[in-house]
């Protein structure tokens, strides 16, 4: 009876579980491991046999591709500019939109709506919008007299990278300012109101009431800022490809290209792996973080 | 109190802010706008008038045009087909896994979540060979399995983390009872916590489509017949081929954006508790 009752335990358990628990292994661990099984060997991806590598694969990056290092300080750049500037103004946003203003619904949803647009759809759109010749960007300054700022966004090296973050800062704003926005839900409105009548000013409010009741939002957007911006992928493939001149290469999509159009496979697995390695130096301390946090709660 | 407050004199700064807000809001939709009127502009139209000129022929025949030469029927047939079976299948995965994490007592639950909590952190942009190549050594290039599965892999951790919080609030004193009343596991998810769930599911729900439906980096390596290409990979091509045809491809742009304008402006509501859900705990 209790051995019954045990063993269809098991089987309810087995077909929750079970599903979810085999794709996730198969699919998502499974290439997890694969990519550091392959970092260590010679492969082009077809062949049935791999050739085992030692350390070759991170020699020859670290050594002998120029093109790594560009894609290694360019994906710095692009994540100090990712922590840094779309939560700020995610932030700021999100303190002006939860003041009693006329129209505020409709203008987050505005500011939000960027974000729930495919990026490679973003990547068309920017690209047209920087158009040397017909493209809105080069039209203003014509016409706000800025002739002299006008240049091929996207042909030129040394802006190439910035023309395109700023249009990663026009999609990921909203992100961070509907995650501030439900932070900012739990400042508490009394002592807000205590702060005032105590006649603090709205600086004052916000260094000591706001800012210190938001401090787990503040570490969950960076965190999510920054795990974002080393998988950015799709902006920077549909409005460069990495170009020109691999100006806007980042590890990502080096990984990917080394791999998948250069067919060396353990090369690309060995750049996966660098990325893979930074992303960890962000989410080991988090995830304890969120842990102790969960426990705290619970 | 309240009386007071509504005699309180003009607050210039709030005038000032929303001033700056609606300044920044109209920047942030002149794309959209850019957008919309370069779709209808005839190729006359775009060299010849300004920037800004508000489209005078409605040009629709780019729509048809695009929709034809970028072979959209298919992209968006595939698009419908992926989105439809992967949306709930992971979702359903997903709850019975967060079900029995929160409500079931087994060895090693703490460290079974953990294993799922990673994956919210793996980002698979960086796994794309090696997913290729496990794809291709199932025979799965170019099958919509191909990308449900792994698309399903990666959305399970997310959607793990938010319902098993939300059934952890559930007592567990229902699920007791009910299996006191001889009820399975099983039974007690799919009559109580299920229904009980709704409302994190059709946030979930929502956001996934979304999701789904935008993916390109994963589609791009699996799906490599034309045939088999999302609207993404479709509005990629079209870029490529027919860059120049401006009217066209802003108006193949349109086409891909707008399924999930839609889907956002009438589920508005259900996006943000589902993004924040995650994030940020009372």
């Amino acid at each position: 009876m209790t051995i019954g009752f045990a063993g269809r335990r098991q089987r309810g358990l087995l077909i929750l579980l079970g599903p979810a628990l085999l794709i996730y292994a198969i699919f998502a661990i499974g290439p997890f491991l694969d990519v550091i099984r392959l970092s260590f060997m010679h492969w082009d991806g077809l062949s049935p046999h791999a050739r085992p590598a030692g350390l070759d694969n991170y020699r020859a990056i670290l050594a002998r591709d120029p093109v790594f290092w560009t894609a290694f300080s360019n994906s710095l750049i692009w994540t100090a500019l990712s922590v840094a500037i779309p939560p700020l103004i995610g932030f700021a946003l999100a303190l002006a939109l939860d003041q009693r203003l006329p129209g505020r619904g409709l203008l987050r949803a505005l500011f939000y709506m960027p974000v729930i647009i495919a990026p490679i759809a973003v990547a068309t759109i920017w690209r047209w919008m920087y158009d040397p010749f017909f493209g809105i960007v080069n039209a203003t300054l014509t016409d706000l007299h800025l002739s002299g700022l006008i240049q091929d966004w996207l042909g030129n090296r040394r802006v190439a990278l910035y023309a395109v973050f700023v249009a990663y800062v026009w999609q990921t704003v909203g992100f961070s300012m509907v995650l501030f926005l439900a932070g900012l839900q739990n400042v508490s409105p009394t002592l807000l109101e205590a702060a005032r009548l105590d006649g603090a000013r709205r600086a004052q409010s916000l260094r000591y009431v706001i800012l210190p009741t938001l401090r787990p939002t503040i570490t969950i957007v960076v965190v999510l800022s920054l795990i974002n911006s080393f998988r950015t992928f799709d902006i920077i493939y549909g409005m460069t490809h990495g170009g020109p001149v691999q100006s806007t290469q980042v590890l990502a999509l080096w990984a990917f290209w080394q791999s998948m159009q250069l067919h060396d496979f353990g090369t690309g697995s060995a750049i996966a792996v660098v990325l893979l390695l930074l992303t960890a130096l962000v989410v080991i301390p988090y995830l304890r973080w969120t842990r102790r946090a969960e426990e705290r709660w619970s | 109190m309240s009386e007071r407050a509504q005699h309180r004199p003009t607050d210039w700064f709030l005038v000032g802010l929303w001033i700056v807000l609606v300044t920044g809001a109209i920047v942030w939709v002149v794309p959209f706008v850019f957008i919309v009127f370069t779709s209808l502009k005839t190729e006359g139209e775009i060299y010849g008038s300004g920037v800004f000129a508000i489209p005078r022929s409605f040009a629709w025949h780019n729509y048809v045009t695009a929709w034809q030469r970028g072979n959209f029927a298919s992209s968006f047939f595939n698009s419908v087909v992926i989105t439809l079976v992967k949306v709930p299948l992971g979702l359903l995965c997903s709850a019975m896994a967060a079900y029995a994490l929160a409500q079931v007592r087994m060895r090693g639950r703490e460290a079974l979540f953990t294993l799922f909590l990673f994956g919210t952190m793996i980002p698979f942009q960086v796994l794309l060979a090696p997913l290729f190549s496990l794809v291709n050594s199932l025979g799965l290039i170019n099958s919509y399995a191909g990308v449900i599965l792994p698309y399903i892999a990666f959305g399970v951790p997310y959607q793990v983390f938010v319902l098993r919080g939300f059934f952890r609030q559930v007592p567990r004193e229902l699920s007791e009872a009910a299996m006191l009343d001889g009820a399975s596991h099983l039974l007690i998810f799919w009559r109580i916590f299920l229904p009980l769930s709704l409302p994190v599911l059709a946030a979930l729900l929502i956001l996934d489509f979304v999701a789904t439906w935008n993916e390109f980096a994963m589609a791009l390596v699996i799906l490599q017949d034309s045939g088999r290409w999302t609207l993404p990979l479709g509005l990629m091509s079209f870029q490529g081929q027919f860059s120049s045809a401006y009217g066209q491809l802003n108006a193949a742009i349109v086409m891909t954006v707008l399924p999930a304008v839609i889907v956002y402006l009438i589920f508005q509501r259900y996006f943000v508790s589902g993004l924040t859900a995650g994030a940020v705990k009372e």
